[in-house]
């Protein structure tokens, strides 16, 4: 048994509705307790803003198209090379750097819970295995179900149960942990040399429409009563005026879950743009903020981009061929066959650029015109709108119209007349950051009932201590402080121990992964499904039997095993 | 002026490699001390090198750094280097004059790969051979060489110039496989025979004066001209179509792969 003290800690911890007090937070092993011995371990906090530790809703850090993001672009492991030194592993890469990289970047940030973005079920060993090399987090993996072929073929025929049957059996097999839909339908459309413009295209071959796949899945989620909602990346991203097909599908998600949001709209600045061509593209935030504060419902996360070198990539192949075309860079394009796709191409975003400058405005409108912080995650899409370790700069800016204001002088001069965002006063307090980072992550991700998130006795002691107090800043002004103090903690604490102090990661650490193994009837179980066994043995190219992710792929791991109701 | 000289020791192991990029006019301007890499161990400079140096200047143009002895597997001399002069008596090991940006690197015998490697300006004398990838760019990156002079008096092995955007190539004997691949500008002058020149260039000249042997097939042929300087008669071609280049090659012979 081990036991922590964090002595003067000014706590802001919005899930138990604690913003700014001065207290001591008592750990027995992994857990927060009400009070521990004597002999316990004492950390000073000084009264240093003390939060939960930080949850990243989306991010992209393992699996096949994070590895293929390394390899085709040797140039970005030029950044970002620190040597071996105490525990921690040389690491190297920028955009997309190594495991050991991602997993102590994060963590001397302040993180202790990932969520990778999205995860090709056939390909879940890779991203398993990697996982088990991001030791100073727990991780969990959303599941891309937006071109499964058994999926349409049962959202074609009506069948809701078996639409559910199939996604509870693939997330067991795989060992995810919600449902993501990417460009749903649009990918396999691709496959086909095709491509969809919005919810209500047919997509070939299959006779479904993605609001159809949208509409299914998010009854599916809740039949299986999943900790997460569906999490989407709507049809026709970045394409200019695009943003009428975000509202469409923003109208689809009924409210259905009193507990979280029904739908989690992932990177929606990339579904804001305005405007019929890259000539008159324009901002339309505050039509989606509208929606969205009509919807609580719907929970978001920013995909800010930041000015810099980074890597796009994601399971929405037709896309990232559309930014190919645009950069005439290097491109890679893969099928995961009967299930989904995914393109990678490096990107240069650039303040002289008036794209870039308006899509880089998009996102800090859209924090900024959601009137509850609970339904904006903060996030950049890492890395494909800029690597993780820029979310200080984010949070200085939400903090700081100032600080807006300076960067709004070196954009693109012809930004300001396509956006709203000078126009806004808005200055997000401490609170609001806190709830943005990790409490509404917590929250959206069902993930509080597992004691992640907040800090009360029952939590697990994830905490995150920053550098600075709060009550002798004021953001709006000091905002370089405000961004130094997020870049790097005073100590890291994860699982009851301080992994990370002052920039350097102290342990060796040991991932968690969460999945969910949906508790089904066996009159549901699809694997004895003699149509879904033959079509199975019939296009996949692996064996049923050698499909699912054994135990031995993860290292540690929390199962939850929600109820259904079928 | 200031010479420094730069005597490498006997060693016991003389193929490991050794990191020194430390080694440009610059640094010995500056009085600090000065650490290469061997493996994992960094090492003074002096534990490698019996270092002498005679006279003093107050520019980086005055300074000439002279490299004696068996320095063929001495890496990354002359990286990012902005002026003055580095003479090497004899082999020198891969990544010569990495990023450099001015002043003149002379090697009097033969340059392992990579010479000149992204160069954005200054100037590489050669007077034997190099290896692979003279003047081009790094795994992944879209540039090679964009400003500047390498002058090859040997032959080149493959890739020379492969990412080429600027400045001069120039090969005095033959070139390997596939010079100027990929190439978007800057110039290429190959007095020998070579195969498969410019694959996919979208910009920039090449001129073959020998042979190209395995010419690509992706190249219009636009007729014979008469070269300026030599008076030599060379086919000219354009592409690479398949990248729908603009790039111009010239050749003195070519041999489509049977």
């Amino acid at each position: 048994m081990s036991e922590l003290l964090v002595k003067n800690a000014y706590v802001i911890d919005p899930v138990n509705g604690i913003n700014g007090e001065v207290m001591d937070i008592a750990i027995r092993d992994q857990w927060i307790v009400e009070e521990v011995g004597s002999g316990a371990m004492v950390i000073d906090a000084k009264g240093q803003l003390t939060l939960p530790g930080g949850i990243d809703s989306h991010t992209h850090i393992c699996g096949t198209k994070v590895n293929f993001g390394r390899y085709m672009s040797p140039e970005d492991m030029r950044a970002g090379r620190m040597p071996r030194r105490g525990s921690m592993h040389a690491t190297s890469g920028y955009s997309v750097p190594t495991t050991y990289g991602n997993t102590y970047r994060y963590s001397t940030m302040g993180y202790t819970t990932l969520l990778e973005g999205a995860m090709a079920p056939l390909e879940a060993r890779h991203t398993h295995e990697e996982f088990t090399h991001t030791p100073l987090q727990d991780t969990m993996a959303n599941t891309l179900f937006d071109g499964n072929w058994a999926i349409m073929e049962a959202v074609r025929d009506g069948d809701m149960r078996r639409v559910a049957a199939i996604t509870a059996w693939t997330l067991s097999a795989v060992k995810g942990f919600a449902i993501k839909l990417t460009n749903p339908g649009g990918t396999e459309a691709w496959g086909w040399g095709e491509d969809v413009t919005c919810i209500h295209d047919q997509i070939p071959h299959f006779e479904v429409t993605p609001a159809e796949i949208i509409t299914a899945m998010i009854t599916a989620n809740e039949m299986l009563n999943l900790p997460h909602s569906v999490h989407l990346h709507c049809n026709n991203l970045g394409k200019p005026g695009n943003y009428t097909c975000t509202l469409d599908t923003f109208d689809l998600a009924r409210d259905l879950n009193k507990n979280r949001q029904t739908l989690y709209a992932t990177h929606v600045q990339f579904h804001s743009y305005g405007g019929s061509s890259w000539k008159d593209i324009c901002s339309k935030s505050e039509e989606i903020t509208r929606s969205l504060n009509s919807k609580p419902h719907i929970v978001f996360d920013m995909g800010q981009v930041l000015f810099g070198r980074t890597t796009t990539m994601t399971a929405d192949g037709p896309m990232e061929f559309n930014l190919y075309r645009l950069h005439h860079n290097k491109w890679s394009n893969h099928d995961v066959e009967l299930e989904t796709g995914a393109g990678i191409i490096p990107v240069l975003y650039r303040r002289s650029n008036l794209v870039n400058s308006i899509m880089w405005a998009i996102g800090l409108e859209l924090a900024l015109l959601t009137d509850d912080p609970w339904q904006c995650c903060l996030s950049t899409d890492s890395p494909n709108g800029a690597p993780f370790v820029r979310y200080p700069e984010i949070i200085a800016m939400l903090m700081s119209r100032r600080y807006r204001e300076e960067e709004m002088s070196s954009v693109h001069p012809g930004t300001e007349h396509r956006v709203p965002l000078p126009a806004i006063d808005r200055e997000l307090d401490w609170e609001e950051i806190a709830i943005m980072t990790r409490a509404a992550q917590a929250k959206a991700l069902g993930l509080i009932d597992i004691g992640k998130g907040h800090l009360a006795p029952g939590a697990e002691a994830d905490i995150a201590i920053y550098p600075i107090q709060i009550r002798d800043v004021d953001p709006s002004v000091d905002y370089m402080k405000v961004k130094e103090a997020f870049a790097t903690t005073a100590y890291t604490i994860k699982r009851g121990r301080v992994v990370a102090r002052q920039g350097d990661c102290v342990v060796d650490g040991i991932n968690s992964t969460i999945w969910v193994d949906p508790q089904v009837p066996p009159e549901y179980d699809i694997s004895n499904d003699p149509e879904f066994v033959k079509k199975f043995d019939r296009y996949y190219t692996v064996r049923m039997r050698n499909y699912p992710v054994q135990d031995v792929y993860l290292e540690r791991q929390v199962c939850l095993r929600p109820e259904v109701s079928l | 002026m200031m010479r420094v000289l730069l005597e490498v020791k006997p060693r016991k192991k003389p193929l490991l490699p050794i990191e020194a990029e430390c080694i440009t006019p610059a640094s010995f301007l500056e009085e600090r001390d000065l650490t290469v890499w061997k493996g994992n161990r960094e090492l003074m400079l002096s534990n490698v090198f019996n270092v002498s140096v005679t006279g003093e200047v107050d520019s980086v143009d005055g300074v000439e750094v002279v490299l004696r002895g068996e320095t063929s597997r001495i890496k990354r001399v002359g990286e990012y280097m902005e002026g003055g002069r580095i003479i090497i008596e004899d082999d020198i090991g891969m990544h010569c004059g990495n990023f450099m940006s001015g002043g003149r690197i002379e090697v009097h015998g033969n340059a392992a790969a990579w010479l000149g490697r992204e160069m954005r300006g200054g100037e590489i004398i050669c007077h034997g051979d190099a290896g692979d990838y003279c003047a081009s760019g790094y795994r992944g990156e879209k540039r090679g060489m964009r400003g500047g002079r390498v002058e090859v008096c040997g032959n080149a092995g493959d890739f020379a110039g492969e990412h080429l955007s600027g400045g001069s190539l120039i090969i005095h004997g033959d070139a390997g496989d596939f010079p100027g691949v990929e190439m978007r500008g800057g110039e290429i002058m190959i007095f020998g025979d070579c195969t498969r020149a410019c694959g996919n260039m979208t910009g920039g000249r090449c001129h073959v004066f020998g042979t190209v042997h395995e010419m690509l097939p992706t190249f219009r042929n636009m007729g014979e001209v008469v070269h300026e300087d030599t008076g030599q008669v060379l086919t000219a071609f354009r592409g690479d179509v398949a990248n729908r280049g603009k790039g111009n090659l010239f050749v003195g012979n070519y041999q489509y792969m049977e």
